[in-house]
């Protein structure tokens, strides 16, 4: 099992090295030498430095965080078609970056008013669900489809009023897009961070995964565990769409495919996931800039365009 | 220690900054203020430029520095020698790797159709960047006088600023007593959405001696229903095509009879690529419509 996680932890390092060799303008591979040596010429040291390294850890920093919190979610919600954005937190993210652009505020107060708003939905799902009767997943997830239903509304609703010239940088936020971030640190640290926190709950998770009743029966304290693997998710979602918008797909499929190759041990799922996740958002990044370069495309199309063939491929060969 | 040195070197830096700044000042740098109140000051004309938009390449070549653009985004087709150039992408998403390649010294900015994410990535690499986005007649004038001024080719610039601005002046005198017409201008048909008197368009009807009838709303682009029309009742609807004779789009309105506009013939039609941007070919556009007009009044 440390093999396949060693396999997929080569797998990143190979994307992203393609992701820095590759971009609409060609770099020759003994200038790439050269600025890791700390050489080079000013440009190709700004086209990598500046350009393409921030992007590409921005890149995989959000795809991780996507497919971690998908995999929570899974869990949490014992559902197949859960994913980060189900409960509404990428919704709540969209009305915050939303109102921010509407207001004519710069990138760091979209950044803030998205984190703020995917935290916003957070709590109101929790608080809704928590209500005054019992909880249980499926409360949980019907309020938050709800509340996703509704922040769907606001953000139509707002498109419809907003000045036609705002219009493509609201579209291009709602449709995902790694160009936006502008420092790659928060999406790489808090991905770091929370799957080395939460790795010694795989176990229990692993067990949650059966039925709560299990999990109780077990000795896992259940209510505690799924408060806790909520608030990650939330926390995790909420940095990736701040980051670059909400870029959907990656953390509905990565989790599933994982499971399919992995089979389904949250110790190595988790972890895997992060690496996975990061490392098709990476590809997809690199041939959203460069395939019909020097035009970009939203790298969300890349992600479902690689994504869905893969996946049903796995899904096909696992009968 | 690290801080330390860190500081010793900001205070050289500043040193040198000003240093080369005083130096540069001494051999008289250019200096314009863009669109958004930004001072840019570059120290030798501007040699290589990107456009990143179409409006702005078009402003680059009626400043007489086409020639020292060189790249331009999606959709830069005039004038025709913009279509060889290179692209750097769409003005909603530029190809920052293909823009710095390319080693520009002046970007021309779009203030609000280019990503704000981008242009502040512009400015920390230090690329002077000059944001425009002319609103006024004045405003198209004067912009093709600051980017000449940028690029060292005033004499061409100041030429061109002042054929249009007396090209505007003369339609300004000539329809100045005409009688004004309420007229509806149609931006786009499905949703219905016209412009109001900041809007340029709305400037030009205003100048032709038309009252637009959406003048007085509060958004620049409003989008309205057909009842607001159909009560307002325009003596003439105007709008863009393409090809500036025919339009589908206006057909809807022929089933209103009651329309003056439509009783007296009088949809009218404006070759969109004058119209759209705030560039020179706006005095011809003017022209077109307060000619259009003159012959709609007639009819009346």
């Amino acid at each position: 099992m440390t093999r396949s996680l060693l396999g997929l932890g080569a797998l990143a390092l190979a994307s992203m090295a393609l992701a820095l060799a590759l971009g609409s303008v060609n770099v020759a591979p003994a200038d790439l030498w050269q600025v890791i040596q700390g050489e080079g010429s000013t440009l190709h040291r700004t086209l990598l430095l500046d350009l393409r390294l921030p992007r590409t850890l921005a890149a995989f920093g959000t795809g991780g965080l996507l497919a971690v919190a998908g995999a929570l979610m899974q869990v949490l919600l014992r559902n197949p078609l859960a994913d980060p954005y189900v409960l509404g937190l990428s919704g709540g993210g969209a009305v915050g970056a939303l109102l921010a652009m509407l207001a004519g505020m710069g990138t760091l107060i979209i950044s803030g008013s998205a984190f703020g708003g995917a935290m916003l939905a957070t709590v109101l799902v929790f608080g809704l669900a928590h209500g005054t009767g019992s909880w249980t997943p499926s409360r949980l997830l019907l309020t938050g489809v709800v509340v996703a239903a509704g922040w769907g509304a606001v953000i139509t609703l707002m498109l419809a009023i907003t000045p036609s010239y705002k219009l493509p940088g609201m579209l291009y936020w709602l449709m995902g897009d790694v160009s936006y971030a502008r420092s790659p640190w928060p999406a790489v640290v808090v991905l770091v961070v929370s799957v080395v926190l939460i790795m010694p709950l795989a176990r229990n998770l692993n067990v949650l995964a059966r039925g709560p009743m299990q999990a109780a029966a077990l000795g896992v304290a259940v209510r505690p565990l799924e408060w806790t693997i909520y608030v990650v998710a939330s926390l995790l979602t909420a940095t990736a769409v701040t980051t670059a918008g909400s870029i959907g797909f990656v953390g509905l499929i990565v989790p599933h495919m994982l499971r399919l190759i992995l089979g389904n041990d949250q110790r190595i799922i988790l972890p895997a996931s992060a690496l996975a996740g990061g490392t098709l958002l990476v590809l997809a990044d690199t041939l959203a800039r460069t395939m019909i370069a020097p035009e970009q495309l939203p790298v969300g199309v890349i992600t479902a365009l690689l994504g869905v063939p893969t996946f049903l491929y796995l899904l096909h060969r696992s009968r | 220690m690290i801080p330390r040195r860190l500081n010793i070197s900001f205070v050289l830096g500043l040193l040198l900054l000003a240093f080369g700044h005083s130096v540069a000042a001494s051999e008289g740098q250019r200096c314009a203020i863009d669109d958004v109140g930004k001072e840019l000051c570059i120290v030798a004309p501007a040699q290589r430029v990107i456009a990143l938009s179409p409006g702005a390449t078009e402003l680059m070549f009626a400043a007489g520095a086409g020639h020292k653009v060189v790249a331009v985004v999606s959709y830069s087709d005039y004038p025709p020698a913009a279509l060889e150039l290179p692209s750097v992408g769409s003005h909603t998403r530029v190809d920052m790797e293909a823009l710095m390649a390319l080693q520009p010294d002046l970007v021309v900015t779009w203030v609000t159709g280019n990503p704000p994410a981008q242009i502040e990535l512009l400015q920390e690499l230090g690329i002077p960047n000059f944001a425009i986005e002319p609103r006024t007649f004045d405003g198209v004038s004067n912009v093709i006088e600051r980017l000449s001024t940028l690029t060292g080719t005033e004499a061409a610039g100041f030429a061109e600023a002042e054929r249009f601005r007396l090209g505007i002046a003369a339609l300004t005198e000539r329809y100045r007593d005409v009688d004004p017409i309420p007229v509806f201008y149609q931006v786009w048909e499905k949703p219905l959405m016209t412009v109001n008197n900041e809007h340029l368009i709305g400037k030009v009807l205003k100048l032709c001696g038309a009252k637009n009838v959406f003048g007085g709303m509060s958004r620049l682009i409003p989008r309205i229903s057909a009842e607001v029309v159909l009560q307002a009742n325009p003596y003439a609807i105007l709008t863009g095509s393409v090809d500036g004779q025919t339009n589908q789009e206006l057909e809807d309105w022929k089933d209103y009879s009651g329309l003056t506009a439509v009783e007296k013939d009088n949809l009218l039609f404006v070759p969109a690529s004058l119209i759209s941007r705030p560039t020179p070919r706006l005095l011809e556009a003017t022209q077109i419509i307060c000619e259009k007009l003159e012959a709609a009044r007639a009819r009346l």
